[in-house]
């Protein structure tokens, strides 16, 4: 894993001009050109002030504010993810033609999200402004989840770009899964508003379930963390984040492993 | 480390991905499945692309590779590249590689060529400084003009192969691997490439080059390997190695003509081994060509001769012993034609280093490539010849092989001569 974050580090005018050309590529031919990476949030930000704020009269007060907090992060994870998935597959092109470090394929996918993301975080401040919110001293935390969640991130590209590369359908069913992770992961949702349970048997307090949802998907407890810095203005629980912090090392460590291993194949498999 | 590549016992396996009468879709997977079958009915199968490869590369050698296709060529280029790992054996590289396998890897269609140097030359292994020292230079070898600032999507193919072969060649490796991409361009291009790669065999670099021009690898390389169904049939002077292998292709040819089949009609398989070549000589010859130096008129040693300018070429001989001496020098074209060949007795020369030299006032040759070969025997003894590539530069209106002084002139008005009675004749039938 070391190796592989080393290798990374020494790749990285590699990987920055990568990034920058994605970044670039993207409205390369459109007149707005990179304008679009700021109209673009700003635009469905406004489709949900308008169905949140003024069609749909009963949703919870300064709703689109709220659900913005989560959606950028959940944006930028799968984004990462749905791209990283097919960035080994996809570049046969220069897999099989030069002598290529791979990690470096995925790794840019998500750096090219990574800054995307950082760079609508501030139409987010814009939004929350006009719901009359200013950001609070709780910004201190959004370096350390940065980290966390591009490393998170990082670590679940690299297992799925490394097997994807045999296994074609896992492109598919990723594209599914993650719309099943959406409607898990409390973006929608506030994940202290679920209630307890008490049925089959099975009976747990809110905070049990609450406890439970955060524990069980580490982006939960991510956006749940991202939404007390953003929108809460308090300080995002420790517990839960040292849990992800844990499973992330441990990925990471795995998916690293898995990838060094198959790296070898990968040019003749693509 | 005087070895720039040592390839030991490498071996290469590819799995074949369908096998005979049964294709692996979801459907067919889920019946064998359902069926119990557990085990495939026929096993993995693997090709194999190398069996036992065995090659050492000195540094600073050119070395050609020739084989049929389907031999493991490009599988070794991409060995030595680092792009696939062998099965077993070691592969030992000493030194930066550059790999020109494709022009263009990572060129992204949108960006201007200016934009794409950078991330090619970056992709390729350069570090974003050394890239941007080298923009101006890798502009103006590829003579782009204004569309360097354009996307590369509005280039012509012409035009996108000159500005990937420029990049690859600036990247400044110690090895430098290429596999089929010398004639990119036009004739124009062609010619700056050649006197590149030129450029790149005077600094001492070691060149691995897969070509099915023999020619240019009798012409190019200081070695030469054959490689035949995945293994190393021949190494050694490239002239012996491309005259056996053209033995093998015709004696695989006549094989084929005579039974029906050979093994030309199936990809890969070996070339039938052909009766050894009248063995080189046991007796060595007495004069050795060690060295051939080429100078025009003023003693410069220009990339590509003007055929105006004279031609002075130097002959170093080595002679082991006391000997008569004769040598003749031969200009031929890349194919094989000879221009132009002339013979001298140089007399009895002392034993140690002897130097002849042939003056030509005036070259008088057509542009392209040419091949010059300086050839020292001794009576009776085989001779021993070494060649060297004659590059003339093109003439605005010039064409053909050769150029003869000639000079031009409007006669004074006069009346027309009468014609001919033969064409009279001719012309009232």
């Amino acid at each position: 894993m070391v190796r592989n974050l080393q290798e990374l580090y020494q790749y990285r005018a590699l990987l920055w001009a990568l990034s920058l050309r994605e970044l670039k590529a993207r409205y390369r031919a459109s007149v707005l050109g990179f304008l679009w990476t700021f109209l673009n949030p700003t635009l469905s930000m406004a489709v949900y002030a308008l169905v949140f704020g003024v069609l749909m009269e009963n949703a919870p007060a300064r709703y689109p504010f709220y659900l913005f907090s989560g959606l950028l992060p959940w944006f930028f994870f799968s984004t990462s993810v749905l791209g990283g998935t097919t960035s080994v597959s996809d570049r046969k092109d220069l897999l099989t033609k030069v002598r290529f470090p791979a990690q470096v394929l995925p790794a840019y996918v998500v750096l090219t999200n990574l800054i995307n993301f950082v760079l609508s975080i501030p139409l987010l401040f814009v939004l929350g402004i006009a719901f009359q919110d200013s950001p609070t001293w709780h910004l201190i935390f959004v370096l350390p989840l940065l980290v966390l969640q591009t490393l998170f991130t990082l670590a679940i590209t690299y297992l799925l770009s490394a097997l994807n590369v045999a296994f074609r359908d896992l492109q598919h069913i990723i594209a599914n899964v993650m719309q099943l992770a959406f409607f898990l992961t409390p973006v929608l949702w506030d994940v202290r508003s679920v209630k307890g349970i008490d049925r089959f048997g099975i009976v747990m307090s809110a905070d049990e379930v609450q406890r439970a949802i955060v524990t069980v998907n580490p982006i939960a407890a991510l956006m749940t963390a991202w939404r007390d810095v953003f929108f809460a203005h308090q300080v995002p629980e420790l517990q839960p984040l040292l849990v992800v912090a844990a499973i992330t090392l441990i990925v990471l460590w795995l998916s690293s492993a898995v990838f060094e291993r198959r790296r070898e194949e990968f040019a003749e498999l693509v | 480390m005087s070895n720039a590549i040592v390839i030991d016992n490498v071996t290469k396996h590819f799995q074949k991905r369908n096998r005979r009468n049964e294709s692996t879709t979801l459907k067919s997977e889920v019946v064998r499945l359902l069926k119990g079958q557990r085990k495939l009915k026929e096993p993995a199968t693997h090709i194999e692309a190398l069996k036992g490869m065995n090659l050492v590369v000195p540094r600073g050698t050119t070395m050609g590779i020739v084989g049929r296709n389907g031999s493991g060529k490009s599988t070794l280029l991409k060995l030595v590249t680092g792009i696939y790992a062998p099965t077993t054996g070691t592969i030992t590289v000493n030194g930066r590689i550059s790999a020109l396998l494709e022009l263009g890897a990572g060129f992204h269609p949108d960006f201007t060529g200016r934009e794409n140097i950078l991330i090619n030359g970056i992709i390729l292994g350069m570090s974003r400084n050394e890239v941007k020292s080298r923009v101006d230079e890798i502009i103006e070898f590829a003579e782009l003009g204004d569309f360097i600032d354009e996307p590369v999507r509005t280039y012509s193919s012409g035009m996108f192969m000159r500005l990937a072969f420029a990049v690859a060649t600036h990247v400044d490796p110690e090895i430098l691997i290429i596999d089929e991409i010398l004639s990119v361009g036009d004739a124009h291009f062609a010619r700056k490439s050649s006197a590149k790669m030129n450029e790149f065999r005077q600094s001492g670099k070691t060149i691995l080059l897969v070509t099915h021009d023999l020619g240019s690898i009798e012409t190019w390389c200081d070695a030469a390997v054959w490689i035949d169904g995945g293994k190393t049939r021949m190494v050694g002077d490239p002239r012996q190695v491309v005259s056996a292998y053209r033995q093998a292709i015709a004696a695989a040819e006549a094989e084929g003509d005579r039974t029906g089949h050979s093994a030309l009609s199936a990809p890969g398989l070996a070339l039938p081994q052909v009766e050894a070549a009248p063995a080189p000589a046991e007796v060595k010859s007495p004069a050795q060509v060690v060295e051939l130096r080429l100078r025009d008129g003023v003693g410069a040693q220009p990339s590509a001769f003007s055929a105006d300018s004279a031609l002075e070429v130097y002959v170093d001989l080595e002679l082991s012993s006391e000997a008569r001496c004769d040598v003749s020098v031969e200009i031929a074209t890349v194919s094989g034609v000879a221009l132009f060949k002339t013979l001298y007795s140089a007399g009895a020369l002392p034993a140690g280093r002897a130097t002849v030299r042939l003056t030509l006032p005036r070259l008088g040759l057509g542009d392209g490539a040419h091949v010059l070969t300086a050839t020292a025997w001794s009576a009776g003894l085989p001779p021993h010849a070494l060649s060297k590539s004659l590059v003339v530069a093109p003439h605005p209106s010039g064409l053909g092989l050769i150029r003869p002084e000639h000079a031009w002139s409007t006669e004074p008005r006069s009346e027309p001569i009468p014609a001919s009675p033969a064409v009279k004749a001719t012309a009232q039938a």
